[in-house]
């Protein structure tokens, strides 16, 4: 495999990782926008281990992610007494401190940034990205996935049917901020160099709008954000600066002619012929009057 | 005796919105295994005696029992648990779920708790709440709708899975909002011949807010009243039917003014 | 010491107090988070700078960037609002975050990604008051900013369109039974704020001479947490937002260190949102507090 490819292959898994890290929230009907700052917590955190410690790189990827959960628990069960905004700006100001915070942290380097040593290749980083996608389709298979498309959907009513709300806000808000932090730790173990002025809003909004692009309705979606995301590009080739102006014009649009992204669970369901509903006047008139 | 005691009641019950007052002092009755029909003119609030036995909104003073347990002060989320599911005026189903999905909402209450939530239900074909969620489906009619997602169906079709979702609580107590309003005939018999099969043993309550009297006539048994957020009359359909202020209250001024006509003319 | 360097923290606050009220007369009367906002605070400095660097005169530079930066944020409020209303509520919020990084972006491709900076202008026209400095662009920055805010609030107070803005802040279905036209008076709202964060980049610009495709983020972000800090929601709490953020920062960097200017802004906002989260937006769909 070139290393090209693999390079890209590599950016793809990171990418897709991002990607869950902010769907669980957003899922629930929460925005992260300190996305970033957990990726930092837990590319930080794991470097630590593994520099400083010799913790195996999995392994510290993972506590890695762990660290960053804690941290999210920590914001979000205060924060999530009221209206998701207030997520939404908690989580970007916990974002910038978290960055600002690393910067002054001379341990880690501070605005010099951090060396990495340990170095993993893809079929790790591919089998980390490959477990995130199994573990949240698994968990969206099961009665969490319905909970949280109802708190997303009608926090009220959801709340009258014995939901509670609260509490599945605060669980996907906490379990995207593992796998943020996951794919912090993946991307500072194969770049083998993090700073803090890499993990900063822009990142966070880069991945919140490729996760929108990609469709919020279906567990699926995020895989086609980071995979249009990553590849696209690619395949137009140009300067970075342009890509992320066609990138963000293409969102632009798309929220304009369709805010459910490409990908929607209705249309798997027609695809896959499970969705009979196709209603039309002549079905109407067939309603049985039993 | 237990089995003696209302189902619900309200104790001087008061709520008031900023300056308006939407409930005076109200305290009736529901009777255990009774269809009640609650009635009244718009504003009467109807609907906002449904929010507070709900728990959606606190009220000001009084008390509401349920089963005879002082539910005045339980948060909203553990009422369905005790017993009081609803359905809603304006159809709130989850659009992003299919209909499934959203009756099986309705089972979370009776399977909650981490092992509940983490329940495979959408992963094999074959699940036992998913399964009892489609054979309720069935039982409604409504099993052609099953898989299809909310927001594409018919308001009719809607609105009795709303019915069919509230039922999956397995309530005590079911609060209808006004669930035949929009309904073509046919539907409206669909609804009432579903009703009619969950009361069948008299193990639901029915409470129901409603404006069509042909439905509250065929099927409930019982009639509070409410004007202005007070009780104006209770009883079964016949003596609500002749009470002179209900048909004050629904024929308005054509009766009060006839009768003013009928003194003016005798005194001139 | 202390003195001056409160009078540098009110220049400063006065730029955050801009865009704070720029990002309340967007989440006030339209109910969202214009992300776009400090883009366009961004595109104000950076113009300002482009202009004047290609040989305009400075007045006429500074006339072009707050017209360049209005009309763009008349284009945004095109692809976020008008298209928008009745979609996903988080559409506009989206479509604004991409308009920010679309514009960043868009910066660096044009002017490259490194500072620029502007020719002192102003050289030579410091005033001394009682031993402290005050230079011609601090002032005219605070006087700017003074009389912008009196007139914005003039204008919500005493104009039929300022009614109409607090109407539709109250209740948008409301305000379309009065016959508001909202179609026309969403795009003044977009032009207000655009030209609030206009004046702020400009203010920017020639105070402190430094700008790049990203000070959106280093400067303009933090206006929403002077918006929130200043609690209300309206507009003169966005004022005491701002200048409580711009007053902590700079004496964050006199007593703290440059370091940790960032972590207080931000912490502060963190705090603010913890400990009052309903207070600040009480009256945010309901518009009870007002614009």
């Amino acid at each position: 495999m070139s290393g090209y490819l693999e390079g890209v292959l590599v950016l793809l898994a990171v990418n897709i990782v991002f990607a869950y890290g902010a769907f669980l929230p957003v899922a629930a009907g929460q925005l992260n926008l300190g996305l970033a700052g957990f990726g930092a917590i837990g590319a930080y955190a794991s470097a630590f281990l593994s520099n400083a410690y010799g913790v195996t790189p999995i392994l510290a990827i993972m506590l890695g992610g762990i660290a960053a959960g804690l941290i999210a628990l920590v914001v979000a069960v205060p924060v999530l007494r009221t209206r998701g905004i207030y997520l939404a700006l908690a989580t970007f100001a916990l974002g910038q401190i978290v960055q600002a915070t690393l910067l002054n942290l001379e341990v880690v380097g501070g605005a010099a940034g951090y060396p990495v040593t340990a170095f993993i290749r893809l079929p790790t980083i591919a089998l980390f990205a490959a477990s995130v996608v199994v573990v949240v389709a698994l968990l969206f298979a099961t009665r969490f996935g319905i909970a949280v498309t109802a708190v997303h959907d009608d926090e009220r009513v959801a709340d009258l049917m014995g939901l509670d709300v609260r509490a599945f806000q605060i669980a996907a808000f906490t379990l995207g901020s593992i796998i943020a932090g996951i794919g912090g730790g993946l991307y500072a173990h194969h770049f083998s160099f993090i700073e803090a002025q890499y993990f900063n809003i822009g990142l966070s909004i880069t991945v919140v709008l490729y996760v929108l692009l990609g469709g919020t309705q279906t567990v699926l979606g995020p895989l086609i954000g980071a995979g249009v995301f990553t590849l696209l590009p690619e395949i137009l080739r140009g300067s970075a600066n342009w890509r992320y102006v066609l990138f963000a014009a293409a969102v632009i649009v798309l929220m304009a002619l369709r805010p459910q992204g490409l990908l929607t669970g209705e249309q798997i369901r027609r695809l896959l012929g499970l969705d009979r509903h196709g209603i039309g006047p002549s079905d109407a008139a067939r309603e049985p009057a039993a | 005796m237990i089995h003696e005691q209302p189902i619900l009641r309200l104790d001087s019950v008061t709520k008031r919105f900023g300056g308006m007052t939407a409930i005076d002092d109200l305290s009736f009755d529901v009777r255990r295994g009774s269809r009640t029909a609650l009635i009244g003119p718009n504003g009467a609030g109807k609907t906002t005696v449904f929010n507070i036995v709900t728990g959606a909104v606190p009220i000001d003073s009084g008390r509401v029992f349920v089963d005879a347990v002082d539910i005045s002060r339980m948060p909203s989320r553990r009422r369905i648990t005790h017993g009081v599911a609803r359905s809603f005026q304006n159809v709130r189903l989850m659009p992003h779920l299919t209909t499934l999905e959203n009756v099986m909402v309705g089972q979370h209450c009776r399977n909650a708790g981490p092992f509940g939530v983490l329940q495979p239900v959408n992963l094999w074909p074959r699940n036992r709440w998913r399964d009892a969620a489609r054979a309720a489906i069935a039982e409604a009619g409504l099993e052609r709708y099953a898989g299809a997602t909310v927001k594409n169906l018919p308001y009719g079709v809607q609105k009795r899975v709303e019915v069919v979702r509230a039922m999956m609580a397995r309530p005590r107590l079911l609060l209808l909002d006004e669930p035949a309003a929009g309904l073509n005939s046919a539907e409206t018999e669909s609804l009432q011949d579903l009703l009619e099969r969950i009361c069948a043993n008299g193990g639901v309550t029915l409470l129901v807010v409603e404006h069509d009297m042909h439905f509250v006539g065929a099927l409930c048994d019982a009639v509070v009243v409410l004007d202005f957020g007070r009780k104006i009359a209770e009883g079964t359909p016949a003596e609500i039917r002749a009470n002179p202020r209900v048909q004050e209250i629904y024929l308005g001024t054509a009766v009060t003014d006839a009768t003013e006509r009928r003194h003016a003319a005798r005194s001139a | 010491m202390l003195g001056q360097q409160i009078i540098n923290g009110l220049m400063l606050g006065s730029v955050y107090a801009m865009v704070a009220v720029a990002l309340t007369l967007s989440i006030g009367v339209l109910n969202f988070l214009n992300f776009s906002i400090p883009g366009l605070f961004m595109i104000a400095g950076m113009s300002t700078w482009a202009l004047i660097h290609a040989g305009t005169p400075w007045p006429l530079a500074i006339l072009a960037a707050l017209a360049i930066t209005t009309a763009v944020s008349l284009v945004v409020e095109r692809f976020t609002w008008r298209w928008l209303r009745g979609a996903e509520h988080f559409v506009p919020l989206v479509s604004s975050m991409a308009f920010l990084l679309m514009f960043e972006h868009l910066a660096i491709a044009w002017w490259g990604s490194e500072m620029r900076v502007l020719p002192p202008l102003f050289a030579g026209t410091d005033w001394r008051i009682a031993g402290f400095v005050i230079s011609l662009p601090q002032l005219a920055g605070l006087a700017v900013s003074l009389a912008s805010i009196w007139g914005l609030s003039r204008l919500l107070k005493r104009t039929n369109l300022g009614r109409g803005l607090r109407t539709i802040a109250e209740d948008s279905d409301t305000a379309l039974l009065l016959g508001i036209d909202v179609g026309r008076v969403v795009p003044i709202v977009f032009a207000l704020a655009g030209l609030f964060a206009a004046i702020a980049g400009v203010l920017f610009a020639l105070n402190y001479r430094q700008v790049q495709p990203f000070m959106g983020e280093a400067v303009g972000l933090k206006g929403i947490s002077a918006m929130i800090v200043g609690g209300m929601g309206n507009t003169w709490g966005a004022i005491a937002g701002g200048l409580i953020i711009g007053i902590a920062e700079v004496l964050s960097v006199g007593y703290v260190g440059a370091n940790f200017v960032d972590i207080s802004v931000f912490g502060l906002l963190l705090l603010i949102l913890f400990v009052r989260p309903t207070g600040l937006f009480a009256g945010l769909s309901a518009g009870r507090s007002g614009v």
